[in-house]
């Protein structure tokens, strides 16, 4: 009979630690699935077909059924999943594989909640090999459960400062209308696709996972280029992938996507750059931001960013949009790998920064959350949202 | 055909592109169109493009130093003679002739293999284990770095430091582009190594996987193409012998 460990704790109280001591205890080799790319897929491989293949193994435990696998196309590239599809492929290659065992950090809260559901009942359900799990939205009933506190007082932040100090913005309206886009290799990701964006409202993408929540903030920044749209901002066409982004801040799902430098004072310093070529560099004096980065919980710009843990990576990756550099504010899984506490506070934050003026957008799977932020649903699905 | 096949005619094909004069490149034009139609197929039209996409850039900037510029062919300058535009532009020609046909037997040769994936080119390889896992690694590394090019072009024009077309800005923060894809990829690589790796043994994963499965390194058709390109190389020597063009 497997194990089921559940390893609980707010952030920094050493719950990845746990999780990977808890591994080398079983004494054999652990499968790992950690909260981005480059912990849930092996990086052995250039398509899925052969990631899959490098985990499929001949003694696979005939007592260990399938997890289903949910992507069709083999010769898609891994890396270009979704955070979501990464960790269905991770759980799919595991149950092909020999392994013992399964340490899972935080990688579930990517999954939207059927998927969720699926991947607990699945691990609940077989009792050949053990599970260790550290995760701030799930807790399975009747596993073990190691209860951390935190230690030390690193990376506190103060949010009630941090509200204080947000600057009032003027939002334009957002309006979309036949936005068409498909990844070259595979299915049109939109189709015609029309939505309006409120200023001083927050709104939710919503949808399952690898429906096109995170290309959609892209395609708003300038990142990919859609094949049709038509977008304005108050009435005034808006082509950033042809002029460049100037008026949404975009906090990535993966912190580690959106630096531009490697250390904090070197992003800003950049970011500032790119603004002052629109003269509106004014917004991000050092003294201010300095004075925002310590209140998420960051005391010095001189930090490496890529020196801290990763939940506090996280949020410092939302001092660019909190800033006021930008009147939109997009947050991809902004609480993934977050406690409870950072998510109650952040919720707090975004419905200020609606107050002061600022439009927001953000994707999550985290019900609990999004409930605690008044806003709009955008269910995106079937190419469509609505 | 094997993958050992492939590379062996393959670099038989380039060494021979590397040493011919213009009759030479004839006779490997044709053995290379020959081996297109019939291992590649219609397949063979896209790795075609895709060497004149590599080629042309190459081939304007030749066009434009040899021809615009220096007005002259080397062998002018070596002799001290006067030359002209004229022979400075046959010998641009033979030179983007040859470097064509590297490109594109390159690419057809790994269009033949287009139906199967990278892995299980490397698993039909008959070559040591440490080679293919090599093999595999190299490849895991290519996939990084395309990764990280990916992630670090999102992050600038996020910030507005790239755009997503053509611009100025574009040059003068080429630099930051090249300084976050390095720091991207050496953070993708550490956090694999640091998580996933160890708590895995993930390499070992490769040893069953990459063990051999044939016994023959070639096959007829791979002993066939090989030999009409030793024929070639043959035939290169001996007209470069009599005085061939």
């Amino acid at each position: 009979m497997g194990s089921r460990e559940f390893i609980s704790g707010p952030n920094f109280s050493g719950r990845s630690r746990a999780v990977h001591a808890r591994a080398q205890g079983y004494g054999v080799p652990t499968y790992f699935i950690g909260p981005y790319a480059e912990a849930a897929l092996s990086g052995l491989s250039s398509t899925i077909a052969d990631e899959i293949e490098i985990y499929r193994a001949k003694d696979h435990p005939a007592d260990r059924p399938r997890f289903r696998a949910v992507v069709t196309d083999p010769r898609r590239k891994p890396q270009t999943l979704s955070g979501g599809e990464q960790v269905l492929l991770a759980l799919h290659c595991f149950s092909l594989s020999a392994y013992r065992a399964l340490a899972i950090d935080t990688a579930l809260e990517q999954l939207d909640s059927a998927n969720r559901g699926d991947a607990l009942r699945y691990l609940d359900a077989n009792s050949s090999f053990d599970v260790v799990l550290t995760d701030n939205r799930a807790r399975p009933p009747n596993w073990n459960c190691t209860q951390l506190i935190a230690s030390g007082t690193r990376f506190i932040c103060n949010w009630d400062g941090l509200r204080g100090k947000l600057r009032p913005q003027h939002a334009p309206a957002v309006a979309i209308q036949q936005l068409s886009f498909g990844y070259r290799s595979g299915q049109d990701v939109f189709s015609n696709a029309a939505v309006a964006l409120e200023p001083g409202r927050a709104h939710r993408l919503f949808g399952p996972n690898g429906s096109g929540k995170t290309t959609f903030l892209k395609i708003l920044v300038g990142a990919l280029v859609p094949r049709s749209a038509q977008i304005t901002l108050d009435g005034v066409a808006y082509e950033p992938w042809r002029s460049g982004n100037r008026a949404l801040a975009l906090a990535t799902q993966n912190p580690d996507q959106q630096w531009c430098g490697a250390t904090l004072r070197e992003d800003l310093a950049r970011r500032r750059a790119a603004l002052a070529n629109r003269g509106d560099a004014d917004a991000l004096a050092d003294d201010r931001v300095a004075e925002l980065a310590r209140d998420l919980g960051v005391p010095s710009l001189d930090q490496h960013l890529y020196e801290l843990p990763l939940a506090a990576r996280k949020r410092i990756s939302w001092l660019w949009p909190f800033s006021g550099a930008h009147p939109w504010i997009m947050l991809d899984e902004p609480t993934v790998g977050q406690d409870d506490e950072t998510c109650r506070e952040l919720a707090r934050t975004l419905e200020a920064l609606c107050g002061a003026g600022y439009g927001v957008v953000f994707v999550t799977h985290d019900d609990a959350f999004a409930s605690a932020v008044p806003h709009r649903v955008l269910h995106v699905e079937d190419r469509r949202i609505s | 055909m094997t993958p050992n096949g492939a590379i062996v005619f393959t670099l038989v094909v380039v060494l021979a592109a590397m040493m011919s004069r213009m009759s030479g490149l004839i006779v490997l034009y044709l053995l290379c169109t020959l081996f297109a139609v019939i291992e590649v197929g219609p397949n063979a039209t896209a790795a075609l493009r895709r060497a004149v996409i590599l080629m042309v850039p190459l081939a304007a900037f030749m066009v434009l130093v040899w021809v615009g510029v220096v007005g002259r062919a080397p062998a002018d300058i070596a002799a001290s003679q006067p030359g002209s535009r004229v022979s400075a532009l046959v010998y641009v020609s033979i030179v983007c002739a040859r470097l064509f046909l590297i490109v594109a037997i390159v690419q057809i040769a790994a269009m033949r293999f287009a139906a199967i994936t990278p892995l299980q080119f490397i698993q039909l390889l008959r070559a040591p284990i440490a080679l293919k896992r090599l093999g595999v690694l190299t490849l895991s590394l290519i996939e990084t770095l395309l990764q990280a090019v990916d992630r670090a072009h999102t992050a600038l024009i996020a910030s507005g430091v790239i755009t997503r077309r053509l611009s100025a800005r574009n040059v003068f923060n080429g630099w930051v582009l090249v300084q976050t894809v390095w720091l991207t990829a050496i953070t993708s690589v550490t956090g694999r190594m640091r998580d996933k790796w160890p708590m895995e043994h993930t390499l070992k994963l490769l040893d069953p996987l990459l063990a051999e499965k044939r016994k023959d390194p070639l096959r007829t058709p791979d002993k066939i193409w090989i030999s009409c390109a030793a024929v070639a190389v043959v035939g290169i020597v001996w007209g470069d012998f009599y005085g061939l063009p």
